[in-house]
């Protein structure tokens, strides 16, 4: 019974992460990443290792609730642990070589293909953020500025020193266009 | 490039749905019409869907580490210190049990294997037994041997040395006696002596090695023929009937009382039987008599692994054994009649029989 009422409340949490609500991932976050530090710690990994496996579970997680066909069927600690867990021996098994972490008593669900699943779709992202590093100012920020901050073109030619609204405009094309040449090289070799 | 970038900010402009509604149904014409204006409106749209994918990911990515910055770490550092140590403790206790599992199960195979082991060596050791009992054959026939006792040092005997002593008793009033072959294997010359201390000489008339028994006849003139007391019982006797025997041990002839223990003798004999009656060295040849004074058995040997338990050669093979020697040696009228002895007491049948016991000895 506590477990299925867990499990409502870590749904709710999850609604929460979706719609990009703060505090929900406040909650997600600060309640989670003891154990998957502790996790971290007992298998040779330092706190940063922890933080950076822990935050990649997060993106998964978030990544899922907002495609929304998610169902959480374990507690989000599990989920997370579990993620987290398959992580990190990735991680160690791509530096030592076969490694095998010992049972825990935590319950765990097989993660392996929620990480191999995010993986494949990682690949995209990874490609899109190296096209836009490899941008160059001032077509990242102003790309950035317009797309992801929802920047209107006359504060972006202010900010930049445009003449008009109209040159902001066609700069902005013209970093699309590259963006997107960048892109899609990247995009269709890889596939 | 002008193209391009009109292309562009078109299809944003029809992606963001800020085209009239006539613009957009040209333009639904023309992505219908030429699949290359298509392909880019579809690439467009994976853009900046990546794009706002990473414009998410970026948030969230400063969110985190905003979050992760507000994070109380000392107190979270100590109270996954404490859960560390806690789970190791249970890994230990873990451990432990595991270990003491271990131990249990080595314990447990060590006692089931000692516990076969044991039982295994036990059924060995009755087959042990049984060596042994062979190996204690041998003890019997050794001791069998002692059982002739050692009378070396006996004032009547010869000078020679090497003498050995048993019993014997007459089974013929003419002066035929039986012992056992054993007493008189290897013999040099052989003595009889009865209680009365008259000694004649004696010879092996008649032998037999499956029954250890011998047939000696005093070879001496000075014999008086007497009639036997007791009779010969051929049939097999019951179980637990009592039993005595006379013979000499000692130079002194020595009585002793017991009862048939088993119908067959050292390991499983069946021409003898087991007896349990006090029987020392030189008893051997003694004859064993029921309480009517019949003669049932013929004292062999003893166990020497146990004490009480001797062997008694039973009488049929006696009587088969005078059966079968030649008519000029032994008159049978001798067995025919009744014991004389039925009836008596013990103290009057023993003095009647001592008479016809005799003292073997034996040079060589």
């Amino acid at each position: 019974m506590k477990q299925i009422q867990d499990i409502a409340k870590d749904r709710d949490l999850l609604l929460g992460l979706a719609k990009s609500d703060g505090k929900s991932l406040e909650i997600i976050y600060s309640d989670n990443f003891p154990v998957v530090l502790r996790m971290i710690l007992q298998h040779n990994g330092t706190e940063d290792d922890a933080k950076d496996v822990f935050q990649e579970a997060i993106i998964i997680l978030y990544e899922k609730a907002c495609k929304g066909d998610f169902t959480l069927t374990s507690r989000l600690k599990t989920f997370l642990y579990s993620v987290c867990r398959h992580l990190w021996l990735k991680k160690l098994q791509s530096n030592h070589g076969l490694y095998a972490l010992p049972t825990e008593l935590e319950e765990i669900i097989p993660a392996e293909d929620i990480v191999d699943d995010h993986e494949a779709k990682d690949e995209q992202f990874r490609i899109m953020e190296k096209a836009m590093d490899s941008l160059g100012q001032p077509c990242k920020t102003i790309l950035e500025d317009y797309y992801l901050h929802k920047h209107s073109m006359q504060e972006i030619a202010d900010k930049f020193g445009y003449t008009s609204s109209e040159n902001a405009k066609n700069q902005k094309y013209k970093c699309l266009m590259r963006l997107k040449k960048m892109f899609f090289d990247k995009y269709n070799t890889s596939l | 490039m002008k193209e391009d970038m009109f292309l562009i900010s078109e299809i944003e402009r029809y992606l963001e749905g800020e085209m009239t509604v006539q613009e957009k149904a040209a333009f639904d014409e023309l992505r219908r019409t030429n699949p290359q204006i298509n392909r880019q409106v579809e690439e467009h749209q994976l853009l900046i869907q990546e794009l706002d994918h990473l414009g998410k990911r970026k948030d969230l990515q400063a969110q985190m580490d905003r979050i992760h910055q507000q994070l109380d770490m000392p107190a979270i550092r100590t109270t996954v210190q404490e859960a560390t140590q806690a789970s190791k403790r249970a890994r230990i206790r873990r451990r432990t049990i595991a270990n003491l599992a271990a131990a249990a199960c080595i314990a447990l195979v060590t006692s089931i294997s000692t516990i076969a082991i044991i039982q295994n060596s036990s059924r060995n050791k009755s087959t042990a037994q049984y060596e042994d009992v062979r190996r204690v054959l041998n003890n019997i026939q050794r001791s069998q041997n002692a059982l002739i006792n050692d009378i070396k040092d006996k004032n009547k005997a010869p000078l020679n040395p090497g003498t050995y002593g048993g019993t014997g008793f007459a089974v013929s009033g003419n002066g035929y006696i039986v012992t056992n072959l054993h007493v008189v294997a290897g013999a040099d010359s052989i003595y009889v002596q009865n209680t009365k201390g008259d000694a004649y000489k004696a010879v092996s008339v008649f032998e037999d090695i499956s029954s250890d028994l011998a047939v000696l006849k005093i070879a001496d003139s000075t014999f008086k023929s007497q009639p036997l007391p007791y009779a010969l019982k051929p049939q097999s006797i019951t179980l637990g009937e009592e039993v005595f025997t006379m013979g000499y041990p000692r130079d002194e002839i020595v009585y002793g009382k017991g009862y048939i223990s088993a119908k067959t003798g050292f390991n499983g004999d069946t021409t003898a039987y087991q007896v349990s009656i006090p029987v020392n060295p030189g008893n051997s040849g003694g004859p064993l008599l029921d309480a009517k004074g019949d003669i049932v058995g013929i004292i062999t040997g003893k166990q020497t692994t146990s004490d009480g338990i001797a062997f008694a050669v039973k009488s049929a093979h006696l009587k088969r054994l005078l059966d079968e020697m030649p008519k000029d040696k032994q008159s049978k009228k001798e067995w025919a009649h009744k014991s004389k002895l039925e009836g008596m007491n013990r103290v009057d049948q023993i003095k009647k029989v001592e008479e016809f016991v005799y003292l073997v000895k034996v040079y060589n």
